[in-house]
């Protein structure tokens, strides 16, 4: 020691250094109260833990580009393999997961890199014009990701992953499992098992062709033919002799999946088993704004979406697309941008959404009421002649392009009046021309120039409000009806309705009606998840009308551009010999009660449980309890792929739907392929192990809310879980057994006809992968480098589960050189301009290409290059046809505003006047900014981030109920009562409360499984951060609570009252009403 | 002696030995040296976190004048003497030189840590400036995070947010009185290299320091508390690096050379 006393340099003594700080310890010695430091947990070898300034190169060959799936967004991806990390039972860890820098969707707001870029170059950063990470904002080596989507990695590498097929043990729902081989599994599902008692798709399977049973039930009523010959001629075929229309048995073999619809649900489903019943989430979804917008437009239109980059003011009215409605990470950039470059946007939510946070104006309608808000502004707008009298006058196409108008409106066609649906007059109804006239099927209007009732297509000018008599037929103009149905109320009233100050209705309809076509409005589940959610989308869809947006820029958008997926140079969904689905379906969709059967035999109206006459058969919430009825039939067997379906958790209600379940009587064979165990699929008698997104095959579509087109491609990357199958694989093997049409040899036809076998998944998707190769200008052929690189990440991510002769057998020779360009991308995606590879090598990335570009793909001069193109209406003819199923009244053609009702007519929520409710705060829920369904609750990362689902609540409304921020409180909804966290903001309408969906999981690890008789706990908590998570709007990092965490949203919501099974239903759009529960708080 | 009646603080980090005397013999052992500079560490974090009763206390004492002194290098000491400051006075000064205004903050492990500005970094940070400034929460900031991390060490000094600065201090603090409480158990040698190795890459993010200084001096010219405070605390860790650097074991399995 003495020899170290003395540092040479500074001269002074430890002694003294010592002495002299003797007297700072009690000066300072209050200061160490909250220090920690624990080096028990110091890394003490020689590596810098932690400490990420090291990393290995890696290039193009641990890279595979594919689809994320932890949203129903569905962005490009590219997977950021682990070299040489294969080393677990899993093919390859996931280093990182990012956006896929050759799609225009998630590099904004910058342009994609070139898609003739090399891979290797892209993997590394190295297009040029890409930018430079070390220099640059940005560089295109990786695009746009949400948190969400890096979480991916927890998803696949999950460790409550189910690994072998499980059958269960004990009733359903007892928790307990065994494993079985799949040979046992595929026979005990074939051949039914005696130990559960359940019978197999061999017994349950019947079908008999449409036209032979009709044929025949035709020859009974005529008396050709004996009842009881044809009773043994369908025994073992029809549901039900009494009721052919019910259709075949296979219609009792459900399926319940989300996606992969063109294989599954078309091909598999409805051709190879000859079941009409496939059923994905749209009933749980924005079902009733999909069906508003489509019955708003004559040609395919579901979804409204503004041309951000050009718009001047935006409606957001009911979404948040800076979180989710299909494109977080491409919308929020371009609207965050588009604010800068001065639009205006005003967003309509009962709640301060992210998207509220950016609005000019924040609108914060009382929820159902979006209608009356809607007509309000309508009436506004026509009082004060703000529509746009050329568009609305022009009757067709041709009147319309000269005024350089891509789309037109039905509002001078006229209206049949007298008939009972109210039809639109054609030209031969009224006589105006003969019925083999090439006008004939044209609409009738009144010609401006001559007050004479003509064809629309002869007619340039039409009148707009018009009643008329012709030859004793009287008729008015769509316009008059439209108008006549937004007169019913003032503004003033339907601010009253719509809570919205009658000024600020006023304000809002004249800047709508201000920038020409540069207006337009975005909406989706907010106005539609009600009983009158239909007639919301309708009032507001029809808003556009009035302005003409469509096709403009920076109007309303359609650009559903893709590139063939089931045809070109396969016919993917065609199946040799198939079946062809018939019967009413399940779910009742697209059938009129009082043309069944069934209304005879129930005595007419009501009706035992909803139809839904004018909306497709996906009204996903109806599935359980008509099961329980035998309504229209009883379900045999169930198989569910609960991954994107987990209807326990997604159904307004849902929590009524385990008692079902558990019933054998009920359902006697239930079938789950998952990942994991989850709410719905725990209740089945076997769970088969499903691969994530990141292990399969899929193609999502791209919501039009583009500009240009493209088609993604999912592939796998890695093998987490060897003996997980693919459903299809399962469904293969299933239907190769029973001998049903569509798999196995000769199953798909090319375009010469001749046809290839089906013997597994990567059959189909290479085959899709060749069509969009083809489609348009083909691809170019994969060089010999890309080859390998394609054959190298591969082999890096699959090991042993990839099969390159397998694969490549999946096509020609020819086509597999651009099969591999197509993948090697994860898809094909438009470039904005043509020669944009040099014009980027020059111009770089940061460059809007689409927007500037004398030959942009985007746009058409002033219009968007992929069009709507078609006639818009105010005035639906196919609404009228469907008729209530409990009253028998028609529905409305127009947009309207309704209450919120039962299915017996009760009334949920007034909103043509004000009533009074035992519960007086209304409670509505939205999508989480750190979760993308209930099944990323895995992801501790993702629970880190927001750990529950606190309670939004009004200040006034805390208030008065003694309740302050991060309060524990109880939520009485009536038949439930649950515990949550209150949230008090002024950010939330008052009377109105709200919450996260997402939480108060059971399944995957919130609750304790057993496997073969070893139970594996509950997931407690995880997490690595020491910050503290305690209070709502504290937006530090915390400690992840266990999977159970928070409260479910959807089993506080109220059941029908006539049902008493499930929650309630909007019958003429089909969605489950998931905004309309009333409750209270109180303190805890 | 039974475990029940075990009381010694030995196994236990939450009995500081701050609160005994220090060793006052002639020829310090370790442990008075590590509890030493621990101290004077923790009075540097006091200060930095705008702890004004404690700064006026020790200049009630002569604490910091006392420490000044010893160093050859010339430091003002007038303005570290005496009973000229009241924790009042101090504070109004602190929060003019360190504080600021409005609702943002500096990350505990951020801004001081910045290294020389790149001329050519550009970033869309408001509170960058090429060529001016370094990078907030860029790369210094993630190497203390780092360090932060690999001790389980959280900023938590004071009542708010803590000063980036004071938590440096606060941090070798702890890893001195750490050092000191390891020394005095006889524990495992490898674990009091380990907190040897962290006081010496942590001193080693000094770079600011000097800059630092000389920022500080050229705003606080009237009185100059804090600028004394500054250059104490400059001199002080470069003579601790020196320190550091002599206890710091040869390399090992189980340190860096």
């Amino acid at each position: 020691m003495s020899s170290k006393d003395t540092d040479d340099r500074a001269e002074i003594s430890r002694r003294d250094f010592v002495k002299a700080v003797g007297g700072i310890g009690l000066v300072a010695a209050g200061s160490n109260a909250a220090i920690e430091l624990d080096v028990d947990d110091l890394w003490t070898d020689d590596e810098h833990h932690y400490v990420g300034d090291e990393y290995g190169e890696y290039d193009a060959s641990d890279v595979i580009h594919t689809t994320c799936g932890q949203c129903n967004t569905f962005c490009p991806v590219k997977v950021q393999l682990a070299d040489g990390s294969g080393t677990g039972e899993y093919s390859s860890l996931v280093r990182k997961l990012a956006g896929n820098p050759y799609s225009f969707l998630n590099t904004q707001p910058f342009s994609q890199v070139p898609y003739g870029s090399d891979p290797e170059d892209v993997a590394m950063g190295d297009v040029e014009g890409s930018g430079d990470v070390d220099k640059d904002r940005w560089s295109l080596s990786g695009g746009r990701i949400c948190l969400k989507g890096q979480a991916g990695i927890q998803t696949a590498f999950d460790s409550y992953r189910v690994r072998q097929p499980m059958k269960r043990v004990g009733p359903r729902g007892s928790g307990e499992w065994k494993t079985v081989s799949w040979e046992q599994a595929v026979e005990d599902i074939i051949q039914g098992d005696d130990d559960l008692g359940h019978p197999g798709l061999a017994d349950l399977w019947g079908y008999a062709p449409e036209e032979a049973v009709m044929s025949d039930w035709d020859a009974v009523q005529s008396g050709e033919m004996a009842r009881a010959e044809f009773d043994e001629k369908y025994a073992d075929d029809l549901i039900d002799t009494d009721h052919p229309d019910l259709g075949p048995k296979s219609n009792q073999i459900v399926d319940v999946g989300g996606f992969r619809r063109n294989f599954i649900r078309n091909r598999l489903w409805h051709q190879g088993l000859g079941s009409i019943n496939s059923i994905h989430h749209a009933g749980t979804c924005g079902f009733s704004s999909v069906m508003g917008n489509v019955r708003s437009h004559d040609a395919p239109k579901k979804r409204q979406y503004p041309d951000i980059e050009n718009c001047e003011y935006l409606i957001v009215w009911g979404t948040n697309p800076m979180v989710a409605n299909k494109g977080p990470t491409w919308l929020a950039p371009k609207l965050t941008n588009a604010i800068e470059d001065g639009l205006r946007m005003d967003v309509v939510d009962p709640r301060l959404s992210k998207t509220g946070e950016k609005a000019d104006t924040w609108v914060p309608v009382e929820p159902g009421a979006d209608g009356a808000l809607a007509l309000g502004m309508a009436r506004w707008i026509i009082e004060n002649d703000r529509h746009d009298l050329d568009y609305l006058q022009n009757p067709s196409q041709s009147a319309a392009n000269d005024d350089d108008e891509p789309t037109w409106s039905d509002a001078n066609h006229l209206v049949l009046v007298d008939e009972p649906a109210g039809p639109k007059a054609r030209a031969s109804d009224l006589g105006l021309v003969s019925e083999d006239a090439a006008t004939a099927e044209d609409f009738a209007v009144i010609d401006a120039a001559t007050g004479e009732v003509r064809p629309a297509s002869e007619v340039e000018t039409a009148v707009l409000d018009g009643d008329v008599t012709v030859d004793g037929v009287t008729v008015q103009t769509v316009w008059h009806q439209y108008r006549e149905r937004v007169f019913e109320h003032t503004v003033e009233e339907y601010a009253e309705m719509a809570g919205v100050p009658a000024d600020q209705i006023a304000e809002i309809a004249d800047e709508f009606t201000s920038h020409g076509k540069r207006a337009a409005i975005m909406a989706y589940r907010g106005p539609a998840k009600h009983t009158n959610g239909f007639y919301n989308t309708r009032a507001i869809a029809t808003l556009q009308h009035l302005i003409g947006n469509y096709d403009w820029k920076g109007g309303q958008i359609t650009p559903d551009a893709g590139y063939d997926t089931m045809s070109g140079r396969y016919e993917l969904g065609s199946v040799p010999d198939g079946h062809s689905p018939w019967g009413i379906p399940l779910l009742r969709g697209g059938v009129n009660y009082e043309d069944t059967s069934l209304f005879d035999r129930d005595d007419g109206y009501p009706a035992k449980r909803p139809w839904f006459p004018v909306a497709p058969p996906q009204a996903t919430q109806e599935l359980y309890g008509s099961a329980t009825d035998e309504y229209p039939y009883g379900v045999e067997a169930l198989f569910i792929r609960p991954y994107s379906n987990n209807h326990v958790m997604a159904v307004a209600g849902g929590d009524e739907i385990p008692a079902i379940l558990q019933d054998t009587d009920t359902i006697p064979l239930i079938v789950a392929s998952d990942t994991v165990i989850g709410e719905t699929s725990q209740y089945a008698d076997y769970i088969l192990p499903e691969p994530t997104y990141l292990e399969r095959w899929e193609n999502f579509g791209t919501y039009p809310n583009k500009r240009l087109a493209d088609e993604k491609i999912s592939q796998p990357a890695v093998s987490v879980v060897p003996n997980a199958r693919p459903f299809e694989d399962v469904l293969i093997e299933l239907w190769s057994e029973l001998d049903f049409p569509g798999v196995g040899e000769d199953a798909i036809p090319d375009a010469n006809g001749d046809l290839w076998p089906l013997e597994q998944a990567e059959d189909f998707y290479l085959k899709l992968a060749a069509n969009i190769a083809y489609d348009r200008d083909p691809v170019e052929d994969a060089s010999e480098d890309e080859l390998r690189v394609f054959r190298e990440s591969h082999e890096n991510g699959l090991g042993e589960q990839f099969d390159l002769a397998r694969w490549q057998a999946a096509v020609t020779d020819q086509e597999w050189a651009k099969v591999v360009t197509i993948l090697n991308r994860g898809g094909r995606f438009e470039e904005p301009t043509a020669g944009y590879d040099e014009a980027f090598a020059e111009q770089g990335h940061d460059y809007d290409y689409a927007e500037r570009g004398e030959d942009s793909n985007a746009y058409d001069g002033e219009h968007m290059r992929y069009k709507l193109e078609s006639r818009v209406d105010f005035y639906s003819e196919v609404v009228p046809n469907g008729k209530h199923s409990f009253t028998g009244e028609r529905f409305d053609p127009l947009p309207k505003v309704d209450d919120i009702e039962h299915y017996d007519g009760t009334v949920q929520a007034a909103v043509t006047e004000s009533g009074e409710q035992e519960r007086p705060l209304r409670l509505i829920n939205w999508k989480p900014r750190t979760q993308g369904m209930h099944r990323t609750q895995n992801s501790p990362w993702l629970r880190e981030t927001r750990p529950e689902n606190p309670v939004w609540i009004n200040t006034r409304d805390a208030e008065d109920r003694g309740i302050e921020n991060g309060d524990e409180i109880a939520i009485d909804a009536g038949r439930e009562t649950v515990d949550a966290v209150a949230m008090v903001t002024g950010g939330i309408r008052p009377g109105v409360v709200g919450a996260m969906w997402g939480w108060g999981r059971t399944g995957d690890g919130a609750t304790a499984e057993t496997i073969d008789g070893e139970t594996r706990p509950s997931v407690e908590a995880d997490g690595h951060s020491s910050y503290q998570f305690d209070e709502p709007m504290v937006e530090e990092a915390g400690y992840a609570k266990g999977r159970d965490a928070g409260f479910a949203i959807n089993h506080i919501q109220p059941l029908d009252e006539q049902l008493g099974d499930t929650g309630l239903s909007d019958l003429v759009g089909g969605s489950n009403a998931q905004y309309d529960a009333f409750v209270d708080v109180e303190r805890r | 002696m039974s475990e029940n009646t075990d009381t010694s603080p030995s196994d236990s980090i939450s009995v500081s030995p701050l609160t005994d005397d220090p060793e006052s013999s002639d020829s310090p052992d370790e442990v008075a040296m590590a509890t030493a500079r621990a101290r004077l560490y923790g009075l540097l974090a006091a200060a930095f976190d705008g702890e004004t009763e404690t700064i006026a206390t020790a200049f009630e004492r002569g604490t910091f004048a006392a420490v000044a002194d010893l160093f050859p290098i010339a430091i003002e000491t007038t303005a570290l003497r005496g009973d000229d400051y009241d924790a009042d006075s101090l504070a109004i000064g602190y929060d003019n030189l360190f504080v600021v205004p409005g609702s943002h903050y500096v990350p505990p492990f951020a801004s001081a840590h910045a290294t020389d500005p790149g001329e050519e970094f550009e970033s869309d940070s408001r509170y960058h400036t090429a060529g001016e400034a370094g990078e907030l929460l860029g790369d210094p900031a993630a190497d203390m995070a780092q360090l932060y991390d690999v001790a389980a060490f959280s900023p938590e000094r004071g009542d708010d947010i803590p000063d980036h600065i004071a938590a440096y201090f606060e941090f070798m603090r702890a890893l001195c009185e750490r050092e000191a409480a390891l020394l005095g158990d006889g524990e495992s040698k490898e674990t009091l290299d380990a907190v040897r190795e962290l006081q010496s890459l942590t001193l080693s993010q000094l770079g600011w320091i000097d800059r630092f200084e000389e920022a500080v001096a050229s705003h606080d010219t009237v009185e100059g508390v804090f600028a004394a405070i500054t250059r104490l605390a400059r001199t002080f860790t470069a003579w601790d690096t020196e320190i550091v650097t002599q206890t710091d074991p040869q390399p090992s399995e189980t340190t860096h050379s």
